[in-house]
């Protein structure tokens, strides 16, 4: 017979794991398998057409993937998007939850018109800038003649060298009203008599926002800016639809070399190969983003 | 249109064939000898000609060809299930469907899953036949890589048995289409229909300027300078729409100077991609992208934007696919004067390149529960009476020879005047399909690095032959 409080401590324990054993159960066989999986699979040759998977082959996909040019230059994109698109997107979305979070007359209309385009259907705001970039008919050459910088005109999404900034811009703009939205939440959330006490010690309007506000609101901008950059390296959709990764791989990211040698080219161990690179990265962001998350509740605490 | 010459060494030149002889074929296909066949096979052309259609008589016709039965029927009520990729195509083959179920099979209903589009499809597909899957029972393929990896995974079923039952349905394909379906020898997929990459282009644009539809590449070089000066884009080239697109100016040369076969050895790993008439395509797509013809960034262009640009106006010719007509008629204003021809002869006295294939493919899965039911939905679907209504619905061209009198009924609804042109264009047809994923892989790059002049074409085709040894020995042979 187990003595009384083991029992005790042994019935709290199982309750607990009785609760929680579903969603384990879930996120085992929806995430963790399909990881296992994965690594697994990027350890042998696969076509993804056969039932079974082909030879083992150690680790010669992740040789293979070193090897490739088209590897290095998607990783080199994907880090591109990831510096260009998180700073701008965080930047623009502080400006505006700054913006915002004054006493303006159409406060709410503007929040909601900055919002729209998170909410706005992925495939449809591609579309929309397909046809925006349009070298010959779309909106943005007619209004650069329109206005005289006629020069400036440009197949934007048919040159290599302006593909990728293209692609990011339309990523930025889809994306700032969700970075807004938690900066001015977090605003809104900062210590009004911190505030007030930086006014009556005369500070003006920049000051305030240089000395008190971005101080205060550093872990929401650190949280955001981590959201914004694991969004970036899982970037697939918005590149698929706009550019399939070209022209010559000038806009080829992780996911949609991922997704080329794994539908494309049937090279489902490099596929596998990519995906597990992907993961840790990933995954090493979001632990990354559980530190900066428990740093700033110990700043709160104290 | 290419001259009878032209056309008789557009057939290879092995047993060259007059205009009169293949229009024979078109009608009298059910009864060609063998020998015939054989001889079509060396090539590697798609399609072949059909006969002039028959003035239509007063009142409604019929089709008048036969509706078999099938030879198997389904014991109790059971579901095919169909999955492809080409949303405007499900109309017509839900009507054949309900139509065999009404005559032949009231047992037997079919299910049509389209997906978005060929992408989405390949990727639905992959995984229900990785999870050795029954379902789909039919799937819907393309000739080249797609058909290639499906066969020789073991994932289809082959077509030969059927056509050793059944003759004359097999008489009723183009050999040639047939032939870019049979992988190591089993024929993989059977198509639903044929179709073509021509010149669309806008009439009265080219009667107000003074413009003659163009024969040669010079011609076409004069046509574009002319528009040039006027402020019109030439022409509207979609170069963006998918990675198949930019391949079409090399495709349209190494046809255009009948070196389609050498581009299939070189495909199959027999012959290097660094032959002197394989890099002359690559010359040429470069030639191509620095002559002002096309409209500006080409690879920023997909299929609605040239659409567009060539509906209203901006540009008075759009090269594009038999399979664009119903969207191009939806884009058009009214009183738009639409005419076409084909891509005009790029070289001295050669033939008038058409970029032919056969289009969506239908086959059967080797683990579907009913695949002999599911033979003959696709029977019913691409046979004699199937393939004159699926092609009077879609304007596209049919899987084979059809009579005279298949063209006058499908006129009396089609009522469009650019559908025997297609037809007559259909014979002279070269390849646009190349078999191993990398090879096609790296003529997507290397064509886009063309078009937008980062690569020369000595190093484009010698990136597609290094990708090409690379792949080494070929699993498979076609044909």
């Amino acid at each position: 017979m187990l003595p009384a409080t083991v029992r005790y401590r042994w019935r709290r324990q199982a309750a607990g794991y009785a609760f929680t054993g579903p969603a384990l159960l879930i996120l085992a066989a929806f995430l963790l398998y399909p990881i296992g999986y994965s690594v697994w699979l990027s350890l042998h040759e696969w076509d993804g057409y056969t039932p079974r998977w082909g030879p083992f082959v150690g680790l010669e996909n992740y040789r293979a993937l070193v090897a490739d040019e088209v590897f290095w230059r998607a990783a080199l994109n994907s880090i591109v998007f990831v510096i260009v698109r998180t700073p701008l997107e965080v930047g623009l979305g502080f400006l505006l939850a700054l913006l915002l979070n004054r006493r303006l007359a159409a406060r709410s209309l503007l929040r909601t018109l900055f919002f729209v385009p998170v909410v706005m259907s992925l495939i449809v705001v591609t579309i929309i800038f397909q046809r925006v970039y349009e070298p010959n008919t779309g909106l943005l050459n007619t209004v650069l003649h329109a206005v005289g910088l006629g020069a400036w005109a440009h197949p934007w999404l048919g040159d290599p060298a302006t593909a990728l900034p293209a692609v990011i811009a339309v990523s930025v703009w889809k994306n700032v009203g969700f970075s807004l939205v938690i900066l001015l939440a977090g605003l809104q959330g900062l210590p009004q008599d911190v505030m007030e006490a930086a006014r009556v010690d005369g500070a003006n309007a920049w000051q305030l926002t240089r000395r008190v506000i971005t101080p205060l609101m550093r872990p929401i901008l650190a949280l955001t800016a981590l959201l914004s950059i694991i969004g970036g390296l899982k970037v697939f959709d918005l590149v698929f639809i706009m550019t399939r990764g070209g022209p010559t791989y000038s806009t080829e990211v992780l996911a949609t070399m991922l997704y080329r040698e794994a539908f494309e080219l049937n090279h489902m161990g490099v596929a596998s190969a990519v995906a597990v690179i992907l993961v840790a990265v990933v995954l090493s962001i979001a632990r990354i983003q559980a530190l900066v998350l428990r740093e700033s509740r110990e700043i709160e605490a104290a | 249109m290419g001259t009878v010459t032209d056309r008789r060494e557009a057939h290879g030149g092995a047993r060259a064939m007059s205009r009169r002889r293949l229009l024979r074929l078109g009608v009298l296909a059910a009864t060609a000898p063998p020998v015939v066949l054989r001889a079509r096979r060396a090539t590697a052309q798609i399609g072949g000609a059909q006969p002039t259609p028959a003035p239509a008589p007063a009142g409604e016709l019929k089709n008048p060809a036969e509706f078999r039965g099938p030879k198997i029927k389904a014991s109790g009520p059971t579901t095919l299930s169909f999955w492809q990729y080409v949303g405007f195509h499900v109309e017509v083959q839900k009507f054949i469907a309900e139509e065999y179920k009404r005559r032949h099979d009231p047992n037997l209903s079919l299910e049509i899953t389209a997906y978005p589009g060929l992408n989405e499809q390949r990727v639905g597909v992959k995984s229900a036949l990785a999870a050795q899957s029954p379902t789909p029972d039919i799937i819907a393929i393309e000739p080249g890589a797609y058909a290639v990896d499906v066969s020789t995974s073991g994932s289809v079923l082959d077509f030969t048995k059927v056509f050793a039952d059944d003759p004359e349905y097999k008489r009723g394909f183009w050999p040639n289409a047939l032939d870019l379906l049979t992988i190591n020898g089993a024929v993989v997929s059977v198509p639903a229909v044929t179709n073509t990459v021509i010149v669309y282009y806008n009439r009265s644009v080219f009667r107000q300027h003074g413009l003659e539809v163009p024969n040669t590449l010079d011609d076409l070089k004069k046509i574009g300078a002319t528009l040039n000066a006027k402020g019109i884009i030439p022409i509207a080239y979609p170069a963006g729409q998918d990675r198949n697109f930019p391949i079409f100016p090399y495709y349209t040369y190494v046809g255009g100077i009948k070196a389609d076969r050498l581009l299939r050895e070189a495909d199959l790993g027999l012959k290097p991609w660094t032959s002197p008439e394989l890099v002359a395509g690559a010359e040429f797509v470069e030639m191509m992208a620095k002559s002002g013809l096309y409209a500006k960034g080409p690879l920023g262009i997909k299929e609605p934007d040239a659409i567009q640009i060539f509906a209203t106006g901006r540009s008075a010719m759009f090269w594009g696919g038999q399979w664009m007509r119903r969207s191009i008629r939806a884009a058009l204003p009214p009183g738009f004067d639409l005419g076409l021809f084909p891509f005009p002869a790029v070289a001295p006295g050669g033939h008038k390149p058409v970029l032919s294939s056969v289009g969506i493919t239908l086959t059967v899965n080797a683990r579907s529960k009913q695949p002999d039911l599911a033979f003959e939905m696709i029977k019913a679907i691409t046979g004699a009476w199937g393939k004159i209504e699926y092609t009077k619905n879609l304007g596209l061209s049919p899987n084979g020879p059809i009579s005279a009198d298949a063209i006058a009924y499908q006129m009396q609804s089609l009522k469009d005047p650019l559908y025997p042109e297609f037809l007559k264009l259909q014979p002279t047809g070269t390849t646009r399909v190349i078999f191993t994923p990398v090879v096609e892989e790296a003529m997507t790059q290397g064509m886009q690095a063309l078009i937008t002049g980062q690569k020369t074409a000595k190093t484009v085709m010698e990136s597609v032959e290094a990708a090409s040894q690379k792949v080494g020995t070929r699993k498979f042979r076609t044909g």
